[in-house]
């Protein structure tokens, strides 16, 4: 299923490429990437650090456990804009980041030269402190496993050596917990010792354990107190309790360290100890380690018991907050991209950029706004390569023949660099000079041997970003070290524009939340796909599997008229758009569809829709239904059961579409200029020859039907007129 | 059969090497070794009495009131499992075909099959996508299992349900065994019909055994078959005839079969399944067709084997109809069903009538282990080994026989042993003889114990045998209708002090009444008077509600009945916590489903001796 991942794939197949042309070549210096691990993270972040502080910018790329939780979810032509960030929040929320590239490019002015400090991190979810709350768990998409395993990714790495990490968001939640935790205890003490009370003893085996426990503890008191007056030492009487129970000093006092009981047998020793002796404090002790010690402290008087309460509990939770330190883990490094307030640059990394909020900073906004003026927070500049790619005329004609994918930009744009283009002969003037340290090898055609992972495709990312840079007309020989690459005036109207949607071409300024307009109007897809007009659709789902899109829309076109269907979509097998040629007909669609269901005559059964209707499990909605379906968490695989499994209330709400539609109209937030109805027809007619011609490349196994034949647009042009 | 002495001698270093390699022998199968492995299986499924099935899944519960708790009515129950065994994903699927030959030898053939659900067919099948728990990563990781291998050596399978939807999307050419004539008269249109096909294919046939033409030019030759329509099918010509429907095929199937014996037909299905074209090949000669109908027999065993992969062990073991031993066999039933079979019913009862025409019975460890231990403490296979070590003298001699006895590195799968094992030692315990008379029932000891999956619930065989519920000692039945879940009351309140409040809020609580923490959110609430439920559900919901107990309220707690639990496992609202799933389900309006299951109340377990503990289960 080609069409599952745009992106991906297209990387894919150039990768596949990339690496086939590269082994032929000799001329390369082949050392490995910097692998970072758990074992050598702390090590290479202090490092890393450095080249950070050092960069003029930072480039960066993720490889995750998947793209989309259904096919269904994937991005289509009919998403608007707040659907497709509801798309990609459902992803950056599902998937795990299993890989993570981060390569810090300085210049070199000496040398005339970039370095760049290419680093690999391999990323866990590893759940490392014990809070209670859901368990982790995240989603893997088989064919996104098949990909990475494609390129050998090493997937031992990931689970047993990958880095873990604490969002903000999670460590202030861990925190907060701990926090109540030890209020509890505090405040609980006595509260907890009236409850351990409450359990009775009365299972003969506990009866008798509590019986010798006892005996023990006060034999041990007696001891202490008798040695202090010059008695004798005490004897165990076998060694299985010297094993058992342990003195040691905890604190400056005597003390009984405690092993090999079960936790049943610890909360019986506990109740013993608070019922019968004044002087002994029972306390659990949290090591560094995961381990925990149980012991049975002496104290002098009920003050000195309080304090040694006190102290425990302190104790504890320092090594409680360490562990909570300790678990932050990879989002180290993004805490030091942020602080640093670098350039960042990623290649289409809208994305990447929502996983890196949902891992590392906090749970995702409902809303894109939202979530783009929180982003701009934590990073105030990042910079897409693909639009870059995309938004000049000189790049525009390099790149022409070739798709706007990570590998085929590199081959092109870097060739001096990038050892698969060596072939095509393709020299160019301005090449600016990017030379690759790992630890201490340094090389300026560098060859990793371990390609396709996230920090050689940051790598790649960042060269690009280099040649376009200078494309833009930015003279790094007269680039200052102190100057912020993202003020450069070349530079800075393509700052923080990234796209939200590749296929749509959708872009979104993340300084301002605003959807912008293309730099040039010459854009492929603005011509490639029509006006969609979002309040003009319906949405129909659960029908008879074996209906085809044409006789859907030949029953509706019988009711509502011929021209009244402008384009029938397929969302996946079982569900279908329908955009109607108004938007009233949205509306009149879904009364006449639930007077149909409620009257079981012979009309609702001639009826033309009676088709679509077979079978009783036909829903439809309006375009607010799928978006509300698809901010679901739910995700099944196919649409019709993701309905479902999100409620079946849709039913009821077509009773009063109307007033739905109305007043779903004004929550929508962005200024679509889809939406408009003064769209000229003969764009229409365009659409129908451009889906027609598109078809079978957009839509995989189905089929898009379009109604729109040259008379029909005809039609259109009168009715408008 | 092995000669007496030498299988004394294997015996006698199984024996030896008791301690340190008996876990050795479980032979591990991936893509590489799966057809030979396949048929050694197959002999020994029809050698043993038993086969004893363990899965390694990817997750299993998220939050620990999603296992199966003692007051899970076998619906609630399923419903839980179903929504695991929908999510994730297994691994590793060990199987273990064993005999107890006398009342204390055990022979056993232990298997460990390594899964990934690859898309081998480029199909989105067998799974778009499956969840993982970071921490059973982390556990299989620290027990040295090999991602990389499973990922790259796993065997795929489809589950039967996806494998008639493959058929239909990969629409591969398929072979008719042979034509039976249709009994209705050819109308004057299937006859025109007949007339033009009949003509096309004599023309062609003609033209393709016409040598003279094999001399003509490149140019000529291809213009001849495009006009021809005749085209290549693997090194033989064949022609496609299209076809409109089923009665078409028929004509054509019937009229080839008179037509000449050297013509095969293949139907070629269209997208919907339905066939869209005739394909006939030319064959050379008699022997010639006689091979190319086994070429194709080939073709199809392929990609039977390409399609089912795994799930053939599965089929095996449905066809061999043998008792499979389990330990939680809900978890791995629902699994199994939901992987290799169909997507899970709605409905335990569905769920239980599609599994018994599979596998007609099914034995469950825990089942058996009810009989002689109070069933809380035995919930996972080391705890129930060490306690029947503990209690009871039962040796069993274990003999495991594989050709290839010693493997190399990590080795997995061996709960698969243990449970064998167990099953062993508990059928010694019960004095049970389970040496199979007759493959298609179980010896009648067995039987009672036979398709109960849910660990706490009643079963229909248990509440008509009294006998058999030892165990009532620590707990009591109790009906659904007197348990109340309550949440929303303070943080950190224990069952002990909850109680402690509701005893001195209302006449309500003056009565017998119990309280135990389901999680740290909500709490469940026993009346065991007749009624009191009713009295204390219609006085939160009124607004006269006074005195501390109306205090609570006004800070939030909030009250529902089990039908509301119900309600929340049956539309899988499976939050975090309780009580955040069950205000859920109060937003979420009633539907068609309430009247059913409401009208049957079912009784559920109330163990008093303690707190649920969920270390313990």
């Amino acid at each position: 299923m080609k069409k599952l991942y745009p992106i991906t794939l297209s990387r894919a197949l150039s990768r596949a490429l990339s690496s086939s042309s590269s082994s032929a070549s000799a001329q390369s210096t082949a050392f490995p990437l910097k692998h970072v691990t758990k074992g050598n993270f702390e090590s290479a972040l202090a490092e890393l650090r450095r080249h950070v502080a050092a960069a003029d910018f930072v480039a960066i790329d993720l490889e995750m456990s998947g793209v989309t939780s259904a096919p269904w979810r994937e991005s289509f032509e009919f998403d608007r804009s707040d659907v497709r960030y509801l798309k990609v929040k459902d992803s950056a929320e599902k998937f795990a980041v299993v890989q993570f590239g981060v390569c810090p490019f300085r210049w070199d002015s000496s040398k005339l030269s970039f370095i760049a400090h290419p680093h690999n991190f391999y990323v866990f979810p590893r759940q490392e402190v014990q809070i209670d709350g859901p368990s982790y768990e995240f989603l893997w998409q088989t064919t996104s496993i098949e990909f990475l395993a494609k390129y050998q990714f090493d997937f031992n790495a990931c689970i047993r050596e990958g880095i873990s990490y604490l969002s903000r968001g999670q460590e202030k939640e861990a925190l907060r917990r701990l926090s109540i935790a030890y209020e509890d205890e505090l405040s609980d003490t006595w509260c907890n010792m009236k409850e351990v009370k409450d359990i009775p003893i009365n299972r003969m085996a506990d009866v008798l354990f509590a019986e010798r426990i006892k005996n023990r503890f006060s034999e041990w008191r007696d001891g202490l107190l008798q040695d202090r007056n010059g008695g004798s030492q005490l004897q165990w009487n076998s060694n299985d309790s010297k094993q058992q129970f342990q003195t040691v000093f905890f604190k400056m006092r005597p003390a009984l360290n405690l092993t090999s009981f079960t936790s049943h047998q610890f909360r019986l020793i506990q109740l013993v100890i608070n019922k019968h002796f004044k002087d002994l404090s029972y306390v659990r002790v949290n090591g560094d380690d995961l381990c925990s010690q149980q012991l049975v402290v002496y104290t002098e008087s009920k003050d000195e018991k309080v304090l040694l309460m006190k102290e425990v509990k302190d104790e504890n939770r320092r090594v409680a907050e360490m562990k909570i330190q300790a678990a932050i883990g990879f989002r180290h490094v993004i805490d030091l991209l942020s602080s640093e307030q670098k350039l960042i640059v990623g290649h289409n990394c809208f994305l990447d950029i929502a996983h890196v909020y949902s891992k590392f900073i906090g749970p995702l906004p409902s809303a894109a706004e939202e979530f783009v003026s929180s982003v701009n927070k934590y990073f105030p500049h990042i910079v897409d390569t693909k639009i870059l790619l995309n938004a000049n005329h000189v790049l525009q004609q390099r790149m022409k023949k070739s798709s706007t994918s990570l590998s085929s930009a590199f081959a092109l744009l870097c060739p001096q660099i990038s050892v698969s283009a060596k072939s095509t002969g393709l020299t160019f003037q301005q090449c600016v000079q990017v030379e690759v340290q790992v630890d201490d090898m340094r090389s300026s055609n560098w060859d990793s041997g371990a390609k396709h992972e996230a920090g050689y495709d940051a790598f790649m990312t960042g060269c690009i970003f280099v040649q376009a840079c200078s494309y833009l007309g930015i003279d790094f020989k007269l680039h200052s070290p102190s100057e912020n690459l993202a003020h450069n005036e070349k530079l800075c109207k393509h700052v923080n524009h990234l796209y939200l949607s590749w296929i749509n071409g959708d872009i979104i300024d993340l300084s301002t939340g605003n959807k912008v307009a293309e730099l040039f109007g010459t854009n492929y897809f603005k011509k490639k796909y029509p006006n969609i007009l979002f309040e003009n659709i319906v949405l129909i789902w659960g029908f008879p599997s074996k209906i085809k899109a044409r006789e859907i829309t030949e029953s509706i076109c019988k009711v509502f008229g011929l021209t009244s269907v402008t384009s029938v979509y397929h969302l996946d097998e079982t569900a279908v758009f329908v955009q109607f040629s108004k938007p009233e007909f949205v509306s009149d669609f879904l009364l006449l569809k639930e007077t149909l269901e409620k009257s079981d005559g012979p009309i609702s059964v001639l009826h033309p829709l009676a088709k679509l209707l077979e079978g009783g499990n036909t829903h439809a909605g309006n375009y607010e239904t799928y978006k509300e379906i698809c901010s679901s968490p739910i995700s099944k695989v196919l649409f019709a059961n993701q309905a479902e499994a999100v409620g079946i209330k849709w039913k009821r709400e077509a009773v009063e579409p109307k007033i739905a539609v109305e007043r779903k109209e004004h929550t929508s937030f962005w200024e679509e200029n889809a939406v408009n109805n003064s769209t000229k027809s003969s764009e229409k007619s365009k659409q129908g020859k451009v889906h027609n011609a598109k078809k079978d490349m957009l839509c995989g196994n189905y089929e898009i039907i379009d109604s729109l034949n040259a008379a029909e647009v005809n039609q259109i042009r009168t009715n408008n007129l | 059969m092995a000669p007496l002495p030498h299988l004394l001698q294997r015996r006698f270093l199984c024996q030896k090497t008791h301690t340190t390699n008996k876990w050795k022998t479980v032979k591990q199968v991936t893509k590489s070794n799966f057809a030979d492995t396949l048929s050694d299986l197959k002999i020994h499924i029809a050698e043993s009495d038993f086969i004893a099935v363990s899965l390694q899944r990817t997750g299993a519960v998220s939050a620990p009131w999603h296992r199966v708790l003692p007051f899970d009515t076998p619906d609630t129950a399923y419903s839980k499992s179903r929504h695991a065994a929908d999510r994730f994903q297994l691994l590793q699927f060990a199987v273990c075909p064993f005999s107890i030959t006398s009342a204390s030898k055990l022979r056993a053939h232990p298997y460990n099959f390594h899964l990934f659900p690859r898309d081998e067919l480029k199909i989105g099948m067998p799974s778009y996508s499956f969840s993982c728990q970071t921490s059973y990563l982390t556990t299989m990781a620290k027990e040295g299992f090999d991602f990389n291998a499973c990922i790259y050596d796993g065997i795929s399978y489809l589950s039967r349900a996806q494998e008639s939807a493959a058929r239909v999307r990969i629409g591969n050419p398929t072979a008719i065994p042979h034509v039976v004539k249709s009994s209705s008269k050819p109308s004057v249109a299937d006859a025109v019909f007949i007339e033009r096909i009949k003509s096309r294919v004599k023309y062609w046939r003609n033209a393709c055994k016409d040598t003279s033409s094999k001399t003509d030019e490149a140019l000529v030759r291809s213009l001849r078959k495009i006009v021809l329509g005749s085209e290549e099918h693997g090194s033989r010509p064949c022609i496609n005839i299209d076809v409109c429907s089923e009665r078409q095929v028929q004509l054509v199937l019937e009229m080839l079969e008179e037509f000449s014996d050297e013509l095969v037909p293949l139907i070629i299905p269209g997208k919907g399944g339905a066939a869209q074209e005739v394909r006939v090949i030319l064959t050379s000669s008699k022997e010639d067709k006689v091979l190319f109908q086994k070429e194709l027999q080939n073709i199809e065993e392929e990609q039977n084997k390409k399609v089912r992969g795994f799930r053939e062990v599965i089929d095996l073991i449905s066809a061999s109809q043998k008792p499979v031993v389990s330990h939680n066999s809900l978890n791995d039933f629902t699994f199994i069903h939901s992987k290799f079979l169909a997507p899970l019913p709605p409905n335990f009862d569905e769920f239980m009538c599609t599994l018994r025409l599979v596998f007609p019975h099914v034995l469950d460890i825990q089942q058996l282990m009810k009989e002689i231990g109070p069933l809380r403490k035995v919930t996972n296979i080391p705890t129930a080994i060490s306690y029947l070590k503990d209690h009871f003298f039962a040796p069993i001699d274990m003999e495991i026989l594989h050709e290839d006895t010693v493997n190399e590195g990590k080795i997995h799968g061996h709960n698969v042993l243990s449970i064998s094992h167990l099953f062993a030692k508990l059928c010694s315990i019960l004095k049970i003889a389970p040496i199979q008379s007759d493959n298609k029932n179980l010896v009648p000891a067995l039987e009672k114990y036979a398709n109960i999956l849910t660990p706490c619930s009643l079963s229909p065989q248990e509440s008509t045998d009294e006998d058999i519920r030892v165990w009532t000692n620590n707990t009591r039945k109790v009906n659904c209708e007197h348990l109340v879940f309550l949440w929303g009351f303070k943080r950190g309140m224990t069952a002990g002090m909850l109680k402690s409040l509701l005893q001195g809020s209302h006449d309500v609580f003056s009565k017998e009444f119990d309280v135990r923490l389901v999680d740290k959110s909500c709490a469940i609430v026993v009346f065991w008077k007749p009624g009191l439920s009713e009295t204390f559900m219609d006085l939160i919901s009124s607004k006269e509600i006074c005195g501390s107990l109306g205090e609570m309220v006004s800070e939030g707690l909030r009250a529902a009945r089990y039908g509301t639990y119900k309600k929340v496992c049956r539309l899988g609202i499976l939050e975090a916590d309780l009580a955040r799933s069950l205000d859920k389900a109060l937003e979420e309006p009633d539907c068609l489903w309430q009247g059913d299951s409401e009208t049957n109340p079912l009784e559920v377990y109330w163990y008093s001796d303690s707190i649920i503990n969920f270390d313990d289960l």
